[in-house]
Protein backbone atom coordinates (compact mmCIF):
# COMPACT_ATOMS: atom_id res chain seq x y z
CA UNK A 1 0.00 0.00 0.00
CA UNK A 2 1.26 3.69 -1.06
CA UNK A 3 1.98 5.55 1.97
CA UNK A 4 -1.08 7.86 0.89
CA UNK A 5 -3.20 4.65 1.22
CA UNK A 6 -1.67 3.88 4.97
CA UNK A 7 -2.14 7.66 6.14
CA UNK A 8 -6.43 7.57 4.68
CA UNK A 9 -6.62 4.22 6.80
CA UNK A 10 -5.10 5.64 9.56
CA UNK A 11 -7.32 8.64 9.17
CA UNK A 12 -10.38 6.51 8.50
CA UNK A 13 -9.70 4.35 11.79
CA UNK A 14 -9.10 7.41 14.08
CA UNK A 15 -12.52 8.62 12.48
CA UNK A 16 -14.50 5.78 13.78
CA UNK A 17 -12.55 5.05 17.35
CA UNK A 18 -13.62 9.13 17.94
CA UNK A 19 -17.70 8.66 16.75
CA UNK A 20 -17.66 5.44 18.92
CA UNK A 21 -16.09 7.00 21.61
CA UNK A 22 -18.63 10.39 21.46
CA UNK A 23 -21.92 7.35 20.94
CA UNK A 24 -20.51 5.86 24.25
CA UNK A 25 -20.35 9.16 26.37
CA UNK A 26 -23.25 10.32 24.99
CA UNK A 27 -25.18 7.48 25.79
CA UNK A 28 -23.65 7.26 29.63
CA UNK A 29 -24.98 11.05 29.77
CA UNK A 30 -28.40 10.26 28.47
CA UNK A 31 -28.42 6.79 30.66
CA UNK A 32 -27.45 8.67 34.03
CA UNK A 33 -30.18 11.61 33.27
CA UNK A 34 -32.37 8.99 32.65
CA UNK A 35 -31.66 7.29 36.28
CA UNK A 36 -32.40 11.30 37.40
CA UNK A 37 -35.62 10.96 36.37
CA UNK A 38 -36.28 7.42 37.78
CA UNK A 39 -35.09 8.46 41.02
CA UNK A 40 -37.75 11.41 40.73
CA UNK A 41 -40.17 8.51 40.29
CA UNK A 42 -39.90 6.67 43.16
CA UNK A 43 -39.97 9.81 44.82
CA UNK A 44 -43.49 10.78 43.63
CA UNK A 45 -44.80 7.46 43.91
CA UNK A 46 -43.93 7.77 47.86
CA UNK A 47 -45.14 11.13 47.60
CA UNK A 48 -48.28 10.32 46.04
CA UNK A 49 -49.28 7.06 48.86
CA UNK A 50 -48.52 9.70 51.74
CA UNK A 51 -50.68 11.98 50.05
CA UNK A 52 -53.48 9.52 50.23
CA UNK A 53 -53.06 7.79 53.39
CA UNK A 54 -53.21 11.35 55.42
CA UNK A 55 -56.36 11.98 55.37
CA UNK A 56 -57.16 7.95 56.63
CA UNK A 57 -54.80 8.69 59.40
CA UNK A 58 -56.31 12.36 60.53
CA UNK A 59 -60.05 10.54 60.12
CA UNK A 60 -58.78 7.96 62.54
CA UNK A 61 -57.50 10.48 64.96
CA UNK A 62 -60.14 13.26 65.02
CA UNK A 63 -62.59 10.07 66.12
CA UNK A 64 -60.93 10.28 69.53
CA UNK A 65 -59.44 13.70 69.96
CA UNK A 66 -61.40 15.97 67.34
CA UNK A 67 -60.89 19.24 69.30
CA UNK A 68 -56.97 19.42 68.32
CA UNK A 69 -58.07 21.59 65.34
CA UNK A 70 -54.69 23.31 64.82
CA UNK A 71 -52.59 20.15 64.27
CA UNK A 72 -54.87 18.68 61.53
CA UNK A 73 -54.92 22.78 60.10
CA UNK A 74 -51.07 21.79 59.50
CA UNK A 75 -51.19 18.63 58.62
CA UNK A 76 -53.92 19.46 55.87
CA UNK A 77 -51.58 22.38 54.40
CA UNK A 78 -48.31 20.53 54.49
CA UNK A 79 -50.26 17.52 52.59
CA UNK A 80 -51.36 19.71 49.92
CA UNK A 81 -48.19 21.12 49.25
CA UNK A 82 -46.77 17.80 48.19
CA UNK A 83 -48.73 17.78 44.77
CA UNK A 84 -48.25 20.94 43.27
CA UNK A 85 -45.04 23.18 42.62
CA UNK A 86 -41.54 21.75 41.69
CA UNK A 87 -39.77 19.32 43.23
CA UNK A 88 -37.94 20.67 45.74
CA UNK A 89 -41.99 22.40 46.89
CA UNK A 90 -43.05 19.22 46.71
CA UNK A 91 -40.33 17.19 48.82
CA UNK A 92 -40.46 20.66 50.94
CA UNK A 93 -44.27 20.26 51.88
CA UNK A 94 -43.44 16.46 52.49
CA UNK A 95 -40.51 17.27 55.21
CA UNK A 96 -43.30 19.69 56.23
CA UNK A 97 -45.58 17.26 57.00
CA UNK A 98 -43.26 14.80 58.50
CA UNK A 99 -42.73 17.66 61.25
CA UNK A 100 -46.64 17.99 61.21
CA UNK A 101 -47.40 14.37 61.86
CA UNK A 102 -44.61 13.83 64.73
CA UNK A 103 -46.33 16.68 66.64
CA UNK A 104 -49.84 14.60 65.68
CA UNK A 105 -48.79 11.42 67.05
CA UNK A 106 -46.84 13.18 69.80
CA UNK A 107 -50.36 14.34 70.83
CA UNK A 108 -51.98 10.89 70.18
CA UNK A 109 -49.95 9.85 72.84
CA UNK A 110 -52.06 11.35 75.43
CA UNK A 111 -55.19 9.32 74.20
CA UNK A 112 -54.78 5.67 75.48
CA UNK A 113 -57.43 4.28 73.34
CA UNK A 114 -56.25 5.64 70.52
CA UNK A 115 -52.83 4.46 70.72
CA UNK A 116 -54.83 1.18 71.56
CA UNK A 117 -56.17 1.12 68.67
CA UNK A 118 -55.28 -1.42 66.11
CA UNK A 119 -55.71 0.37 62.61
CA UNK A 120 -53.89 3.60 64.13
CA UNK A 121 -50.85 1.20 64.99
CA UNK A 122 -50.88 0.15 61.06
CA UNK A 123 -51.52 3.89 59.91
CA UNK A 124 -48.48 5.01 62.46
CA UNK A 125 -46.31 1.97 60.36
CA UNK A 126 -47.19 2.56 56.95
CA UNK A 127 -46.21 6.30 57.24
CA UNK A 128 -43.17 5.91 59.13
CA UNK A 129 -42.07 3.22 56.06
CA UNK A 130 -43.42 5.62 53.69
CA UNK A 131 -41.24 8.55 55.29
CA UNK A 132 -38.44 6.41 55.18
CA UNK A 133 -38.29 5.25 52.03
CA UNK A 134 -38.66 9.06 50.80
CA UNK A 135 -35.72 9.78 52.71
CA UNK A 136 -33.66 6.36 50.64
CA UNK A 137 -35.43 7.60 47.46
CA UNK A 138 -33.61 10.86 47.79
CA UNK A 139 -30.70 9.80 48.64
CA UNK A 140 -30.71 7.57 45.54
CA UNK A 141 -31.86 10.44 43.67
CA UNK A 142 -29.21 12.81 45.19
CA UNK A 143 -26.58 10.28 44.42
CA UNK A 144 -27.27 9.66 40.52
CA UNK A 145 -27.53 13.44 40.40
CA UNK A 146 -23.56 13.32 41.72
CA UNK A 147 -22.56 10.69 39.36
CA UNK A 148 -24.39 12.71 36.64
CA UNK A 149 -22.33 16.31 37.53
CA UNK A 150 -19.55 14.29 38.03
CA UNK A 151 -19.62 13.12 34.66
CA UNK A 152 -20.74 16.18 32.53
CA UNK A 153 -18.40 18.66 34.40
CA UNK A 154 -15.23 16.52 34.65
CA UNK A 155 -12.68 16.19 31.21
CA UNK A 156 -13.29 14.11 29.22
CA UNK A 157 -17.54 14.28 29.92
CA UNK A 158 -17.46 17.70 29.73
CA UNK A 159 -16.45 17.81 25.97
CA UNK A 160 -19.51 15.61 25.21
CA UNK A 161 -22.34 17.06 27.64
CA UNK A 162 -22.36 19.97 24.87
CA UNK A 163 -23.43 22.32 27.41
CA UNK A 164 -25.78 20.93 29.74
CA UNK A 165 -26.13 22.91 32.75
CA UNK A 166 -25.77 20.76 36.28
CA UNK A 167 -28.43 19.06 37.42
CA UNK A 168 -29.53 20.87 40.83
CA UNK A 169 -29.64 18.30 43.90
CA UNK A 170 -32.84 17.70 46.40
CA UNK A 171 -32.27 19.80 49.25
CA UNK A 172 -33.82 20.51 52.31
CA UNK A 173 -34.31 24.21 53.03
CA UNK A 174 -32.92 24.99 56.90
CA UNK A 175 -36.09 26.37 57.98
CA UNK A 176 -37.58 22.89 56.90
CA UNK A 177 -35.04 21.05 58.33
CA UNK A 178 -36.21 22.67 62.28
CA UNK A 179 -39.76 21.69 61.57
CA UNK A 180 -39.46 18.27 62.19
CA UNK A 181 -39.32 19.56 65.86
CA UNK A 182 -41.96 17.98 68.12
CA UNK A 183 -45.01 21.16 68.77
CA UNK A 184 -47.54 21.11 71.29
CA UNK B 1 -14.13 4.74 44.40
CA UNK B 2 -17.25 3.15 46.21
CA UNK B 3 -19.19 2.89 42.47
CA UNK B 4 -16.36 1.57 40.82
CA UNK B 5 -15.38 -1.31 43.20
CA UNK B 6 -19.20 -2.45 43.40
CA UNK B 7 -18.94 -2.89 39.16
CA UNK B 8 -16.03 -4.56 39.54
CA UNK B 9 -17.90 -6.84 41.66
CA UNK B 10 -20.88 -7.70 39.88
CA UNK B 11 -18.35 -8.45 36.60
CA UNK B 12 -16.17 -10.70 38.99
CA UNK B 13 -19.03 -12.10 40.59
CA UNK B 14 -20.77 -12.85 36.87
CA UNK B 15 -17.54 -14.21 35.48
CA UNK B 16 -16.71 -16.71 38.94
CA UNK B 17 -20.59 -17.86 38.00
CA UNK B 18 -19.59 -18.44 35.03
CA UNK B 19 -16.63 -20.43 35.86
CA UNK B 20 -18.17 -22.47 38.64
CA UNK B 21 -20.85 -23.33 35.88
CA UNK B 22 -18.13 -24.79 33.75
CA UNK B 23 -15.80 -26.42 36.17
CA UNK B 24 -18.96 -28.30 37.35
CA UNK B 25 -20.30 -29.34 34.18
CA UNK B 26 -16.74 -30.66 33.12
CA UNK B 27 -16.49 -32.56 36.09
CA UNK B 28 -20.31 -34.31 35.82
CA UNK B 29 -18.65 -34.89 32.08
CA UNK B 30 -15.86 -36.81 33.51
CA UNK B 31 -17.83 -38.99 36.21
CA UNK B 32 -20.70 -39.72 34.03
CA UNK B 33 -17.66 -40.82 31.30
CA UNK B 34 -15.47 -42.77 33.73
CA UNK B 35 -18.43 -44.75 34.30
CA UNK B 36 -19.53 -45.74 30.96
CA UNK B 37 -16.25 -46.39 30.27
CA UNK B 38 -15.90 -48.80 33.00
CA UNK B 39 -19.41 -50.59 32.87
CA UNK B 40 -20.44 -49.95 29.61
CA UNK B 41 -17.42 -48.98 26.99
CA UNK B 42 -19.78 -49.94 24.02
CA UNK B 43 -22.40 -46.98 25.08
CA UNK B 44 -19.98 -43.86 24.50
CA UNK B 45 -22.75 -42.30 22.86
CA UNK B 46 -25.42 -42.72 25.02
CA UNK B 47 -22.10 -41.14 27.65
CA UNK B 48 -22.32 -38.20 25.82
CA UNK B 49 -25.88 -37.77 25.68
CA UNK B 50 -26.63 -38.35 29.44
CA UNK B 51 -23.56 -36.22 30.37
CA UNK B 52 -24.89 -33.59 28.60
CA UNK B 53 -28.34 -34.04 29.65
CA UNK B 54 -27.03 -33.97 33.18
CA UNK B 55 -25.04 -30.71 32.62
CA UNK B 56 -28.29 -29.20 31.57
CA UNK B 57 -29.66 -30.34 33.94
CA UNK B 58 -27.56 -29.29 36.91
CA UNK B 59 -26.99 -25.55 35.21
CA UNK B 60 -30.55 -24.93 34.94
CA UNK B 61 -31.80 -26.41 37.79
CA UNK B 62 -29.10 -24.48 39.95
CA UNK B 63 -29.44 -21.20 37.87
CA UNK B 64 -33.44 -20.55 37.63
CA UNK B 65 -34.10 -22.80 41.22
CA UNK B 66 -31.11 -22.62 43.03
CA UNK B 67 -33.06 -19.73 45.16
CA UNK B 68 -36.38 -22.41 46.04
CA UNK B 69 -34.11 -24.96 47.00
CA UNK B 70 -32.09 -22.76 49.63
CA UNK B 71 -35.19 -21.04 51.29
CA UNK B 72 -36.69 -24.52 51.45
CA UNK B 73 -33.48 -26.28 52.65
CA UNK B 74 -33.97 -23.51 55.72
CA UNK B 75 -37.25 -23.74 55.68
CA UNK B 76 -38.18 -20.06 55.23
CA UNK B 77 -41.58 -18.93 54.96
CA UNK B 78 -42.94 -15.63 53.02
CA UNK B 79 -43.57 -12.31 55.44
CA UNK B 80 -47.04 -11.49 54.82
CA UNK B 81 -48.93 -10.13 57.35
CA UNK B 82 -48.71 -6.73 59.15
CA UNK B 83 -46.79 -8.21 61.81
CA UNK B 84 -44.22 -7.93 59.42
CA UNK B 85 -45.12 -4.80 57.57
CA UNK B 86 -41.90 -2.73 59.01
CA UNK B 87 -39.47 -5.82 57.85
CA UNK B 88 -41.13 -5.60 54.36
CA UNK B 89 -40.95 -1.34 54.48
CA UNK B 90 -37.45 -1.66 55.36
CA UNK B 91 -36.45 -3.96 52.86
CA UNK B 92 -37.98 -1.91 49.94
CA UNK B 93 -36.81 1.65 51.37
CA UNK B 94 -33.48 0.01 51.18
CA UNK B 95 -33.72 -1.27 47.49
CA UNK B 96 -34.90 1.79 46.55
CA UNK B 97 -31.31 3.08 48.17
CA UNK B 98 -29.79 0.56 46.31
CA UNK B 99 -31.67 1.13 42.85
CA UNK B 100 -32.90 -2.48 43.11
CA UNK B 101 -36.40 -4.07 42.73
CA UNK B 102 -37.18 -5.05 45.94
CA UNK B 103 -36.56 -8.51 46.76
CA UNK B 104 -39.40 -10.76 48.20
CA UNK B 105 -38.97 -11.13 52.26
CA UNK B 106 -38.63 -14.36 54.25
CA UNK B 107 -38.80 -15.54 58.00
CA UNK B 108 -37.37 -18.37 59.29
CA UNK B 109 -38.08 -19.33 62.67
CA UNK B 110 -34.84 -19.67 64.92
CA UNK B 111 -33.30 -18.71 67.98
CA UNK B 112 -30.40 -17.50 66.49
CA UNK B 113 -29.93 -14.12 65.06
CA UNK B 114 -28.90 -14.32 60.86
CA UNK B 115 -29.97 -13.84 57.91
CA UNK B 116 -29.42 -14.08 53.82
CA UNK B 117 -29.88 -13.36 50.87
CA UNK B 118 -30.52 -15.82 47.71
CA UNK B 119 -31.36 -15.98 43.93
CA UNK B 120 -29.97 -15.42 40.53
CA UNK B 121 -30.52 -11.29 40.19
CA UNK B 122 -31.62 -8.35 41.79
CA UNK B 123 -35.36 -9.26 40.35
CA UNK B 124 -35.56 -12.57 41.08
CA UNK B 125 -34.59 -12.40 44.52
CA UNK B 126 -34.94 -12.95 48.15
CA UNK B 127 -34.20 -11.96 51.91
CA UNK B 128 -34.43 -14.52 54.81
CA UNK B 129 -33.92 -12.89 58.26
CA UNK B 130 -34.73 -15.20 61.91
CA UNK B 131 -37.66 -14.07 64.28
CA UNK B 132 -35.17 -13.84 66.62
CA UNK B 133 -33.47 -10.91 64.73
CA UNK B 134 -36.78 -9.48 64.50
CA UNK B 135 -37.13 -9.78 68.19
CA UNK B 136 -33.60 -9.02 69.49
CA UNK B 137 -32.64 -6.11 67.05
CA UNK B 138 -33.86 -2.58 67.59
CA UNK B 139 -34.68 -0.64 63.87
CA UNK B 140 -30.90 0.84 63.41
CA UNK B 141 -29.59 -2.65 63.94
CA UNK B 142 -32.12 -4.42 61.33
CA UNK B 143 -31.62 -1.62 58.61
CA UNK B 144 -27.74 -2.54 59.10
CA UNK B 145 -28.41 -6.29 58.94
CA UNK B 146 -30.46 -5.51 56.02
CA UNK B 147 -28.47 -3.29 54.25
CA UNK B 148 -25.71 -6.15 54.36
CA UNK B 149 -28.07 -8.45 52.36
CA UNK B 150 -29.47 -5.92 50.03
CA UNK B 151 -25.53 -5.07 49.04
CA UNK B 152 -24.79 -8.67 48.14
CA UNK B 153 -28.09 -8.95 45.74
CA UNK B 154 -26.77 -5.40 44.08
CA UNK B 155 -23.44 -6.83 44.21
CA UNK B 156 -24.58 -9.76 42.50
CA UNK B 157 -22.88 -11.81 45.20
CA UNK B 158 -26.05 -14.40 45.10
CA UNK B 159 -25.85 -15.95 41.94
CA UNK B 160 -22.48 -17.23 42.78
CA UNK B 161 -23.21 -18.11 46.47
CA UNK B 162 -26.28 -19.97 45.79
CA UNK B 163 -24.68 -22.23 43.28
CA UNK B 164 -22.01 -22.93 45.16
CA UNK B 165 -24.91 -23.79 47.85
CA UNK B 166 -26.77 -26.25 45.26
CA UNK B 167 -23.50 -27.50 44.47
CA UNK B 168 -22.22 -28.67 48.13
CA UNK B 169 -26.06 -29.40 48.92
CA UNK B 170 -25.78 -32.37 45.58
CA UNK B 171 -22.40 -33.34 46.78
CA UNK B 172 -23.81 -33.71 50.67
CA UNK B 173 -26.68 -35.97 49.27
CA UNK B 174 -24.69 -38.26 46.97
CA UNK B 175 -22.25 -38.98 49.65
CA UNK B 176 -25.00 -39.65 52.23
CA UNK B 177 -26.47 -42.44 49.22
CA UNK B 178 -23.51 -43.71 48.96
CA UNK B 179 -22.59 -43.96 53.32
CA UNK B 180 -26.49 -45.43 53.27
CA UNK B 181 -25.87 -47.99 50.62
CA UNK B 182 -22.44 -49.58 52.20
CA UNK B 183 -24.29 -49.53 55.45
CA UNK B 184 -27.26 -50.93 54.36
CA UNK B 185 -26.54 -53.81 52.43
CA UNK B 186 -25.66 -52.81 48.53
CA UNK B 187 -21.90 -53.19 48.76
CA UNK B 188 -22.17 -55.56 51.66
CA UNK B 189 -24.59 -57.81 50.27
CA UNK B 190 -22.31 -58.92 47.40
CA UNK B 191 -20.05 -61.12 49.66
CA UNK B 192 -23.29 -62.86 51.28
CA UNK B 193 -25.29 -62.29 47.91
CA UNK B 194 -26.88 -65.83 47.41
CA UNK B 195 -28.56 -65.58 43.79
CA UNK B 196 -26.24 -65.70 41.22
CA UNK B 197 -28.39 -63.08 39.59
CA UNK B 198 -28.36 -60.40 42.85
CA UNK B 199 -24.44 -60.97 43.44
CA UNK B 200 -23.84 -59.38 39.61
CA UNK B 201 -26.49 -56.68 40.54
CA UNK B 202 -25.32 -55.82 43.54
CA UNK B 203 -21.27 -55.88 42.51
CA UNK B 204 -21.99 -52.93 39.92
CA UNK B 205 -24.45 -50.49 41.66
CA UNK B 206 -21.33 -51.30 44.58
CA UNK B 207 -18.43 -50.45 41.78
CA UNK B 208 -20.57 -47.68 40.34
CA UNK B 209 -21.01 -46.05 44.11
CA UNK B 210 -17.08 -46.56 44.73
CA UNK B 211 -16.28 -44.92 41.74
CA UNK B 212 -18.62 -41.81 42.55
CA UNK B 213 -17.27 -41.85 46.10
CA UNK B 214 -14.01 -41.74 44.88
CA UNK B 215 -14.72 -38.59 42.69
CA UNK B 216 -16.22 -37.04 45.25
CA UNK B 217 -13.12 -37.72 47.25
CA UNK B 218 -11.21 -35.54 45.05
CA UNK B 219 -13.25 -33.14 44.70
CA UNK B 220 -14.05 -33.19 48.40
CA UNK B 221 -11.24 -30.22 49.04
CA UNK B 222 -12.08 -28.35 46.15
CA UNK B 223 -16.01 -28.07 47.42
CA UNK B 224 -14.37 -26.90 50.72
CA UNK B 225 -12.29 -24.51 48.95
CA UNK B 226 -15.07 -23.29 46.72
CA UNK B 227 -17.00 -22.49 49.81
CA UNK B 228 -14.37 -20.64 51.64
CA UNK B 229 -14.09 -18.68 48.61
CA UNK B 230 -17.40 -17.63 48.49
CA UNK B 231 -17.41 -16.29 51.49
CA UNK B 232 -14.45 -14.48 50.84
CA UNK B 233 -13.52 -11.71 53.25
CA UNK B 234 -13.27 -9.17 50.51
CA UNK B 235 -17.13 -10.16 49.51
CA UNK B 236 -18.50 -10.09 52.99
CA UNK B 237 -16.08 -6.11 53.86
CA UNK B 238 -17.60 -4.81 50.83
CA UNK B 239 -21.39 -6.08 52.01
CA UNK B 240 -20.81 -4.61 55.10
CA UNK B 241 -19.31 -1.14 53.82
CA UNK B 242 -21.93 -0.79 50.97
CA UNK B 243 -24.54 -1.57 53.07
CA UNK B 244 -23.62 1.09 54.98
CA UNK B 245 -23.23 3.33 52.33
CA UNK B 246 -26.98 3.04 52.08
CA UNK B 247 -28.11 3.36 55.33
CA UNK B 248 -25.90 6.44 55.90
CA UNK B 249 -24.92 4.93 59.48
CA UNK B 250 -22.71 2.10 60.03
CA UNK B 251 -23.15 1.70 63.89
CA UNK B 252 -26.28 0.02 62.94
CA UNK B 253 -24.91 -2.76 61.92
CA UNK B 254 -22.12 -2.89 64.30
CA UNK B 255 -24.18 -3.18 66.93
CA UNK B 256 -26.33 -5.89 65.38
CA UNK B 257 -22.88 -7.84 65.23
CA UNK B 258 -21.92 -7.08 68.82
CA UNK B 259 -25.67 -8.58 69.60
CA UNK B 260 -25.08 -11.32 67.25
CA UNK B 261 -21.51 -12.25 69.15
CA UNK B 262 -23.10 -11.97 72.36
CA UNK B 263 -26.16 -13.90 71.80
CA UNK B 264 -25.85 -16.38 69.29
CA UNK B 265 -25.11 -20.00 70.78
CA UNK B 266 -24.01 -21.19 67.12
CA UNK B 267 -26.44 -23.88 66.95
CA UNK B 268 -28.82 -23.13 64.13
CA UNK B 269 -30.27 -26.24 62.22
CA UNK B 270 -29.11 -25.27 58.60
CA UNK B 271 -27.42 -27.94 56.25
CA UNK B 272 -23.69 -26.65 56.11
CA UNK B 273 -24.29 -26.37 52.22
CA UNK B 274 -26.53 -23.24 52.60
CA UNK B 275 -24.21 -21.83 55.88
CA UNK B 276 -22.01 -19.18 53.97
CA UNK B 277 -25.29 -17.50 52.45
CA UNK B 278 -25.81 -16.25 56.20
CA UNK B 279 -24.33 -12.71 57.44
CA UNK B 280 -22.67 -14.77 60.84
CA UNK B 281 -21.87 -18.48 60.04
CA UNK B 282 -25.04 -20.41 61.70
CA UNK B 283 -22.97 -23.62 62.95
CA UNK B 284 -20.30 -22.84 64.77
CA UNK B 285 -17.49 -25.09 65.90
CA UNK B 286 -14.11 -25.51 67.39
CA UNK B 287 -12.19 -26.09 64.82
CA UNK B 288 -13.61 -21.98 63.61
CA UNK B 289 -9.75 -20.59 64.05
CA UNK B 290 -8.58 -23.23 61.93
CA UNK B 291 -11.33 -23.78 59.45
CA UNK B 292 -13.79 -20.84 59.46
CA UNK B 293 -15.74 -19.78 56.20
CA UNK B 294 -16.81 -16.32 57.95
CA UNK B 295 -14.80 -13.33 58.57
CA UNK B 296 -14.06 -12.48 62.29
CA UNK B 297 -16.98 -10.85 63.86
CA UNK B 298 -14.42 -8.61 65.84
CA UNK B 299 -12.72 -7.62 62.55
CA UNK B 300 -16.08 -6.31 60.82
CA UNK B 301 -17.31 -4.29 63.86
CA UNK B 302 -13.59 -2.69 64.12
CA UNK B 303 -13.94 -1.78 60.24
CA UNK B 304 -17.48 -0.47 60.44
CA UNK B 305 -16.58 1.36 63.72
CA UNK B 306 -13.60 3.14 61.72
CA UNK B 307 -16.14 4.16 59.02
Amino acid sequence: MSPLGLFVVFILIVAVALILWFISYYNRIRILSNRIEEGWAQIDVQLKKRYDLVPNLVETVKGYASHEREIFERVAEARAGMITGSREDRVGASNALTGALRTLFAVAESYPDLRASENFRLLQEQLDGIESKIAYARQYYNSSVLTYNNLITTIPGTWFAGGRPKHPFLEIPEEERKAVKVEF
Amino acid sequence: MGRVSFYDEIARNKRNSLLLAILVSLILFALVYTLVFLFAPDLAVMALLLSGFLITLHAYGSYRYGDSVVLSATSARPAEGPEYLHLRNTVEGLSIAAGITPPKVYVVKSEEINSFATGRDPEHSSIAITTSALNELDRQELEGVLSHEISHIRNRDILFMTMVAVLVGLAAIISHIIVRTFRFGGVGRVQVGRGDRKEKRGGGIGAIILVVGFFLAIFAPLLTRLVQFAVSRRREYLADASGAELTRYPEGLALALEEIKEKNQGKMDVSEAVSHLFIVDPNKSPLDALYATHPPIEERIKRLKAM
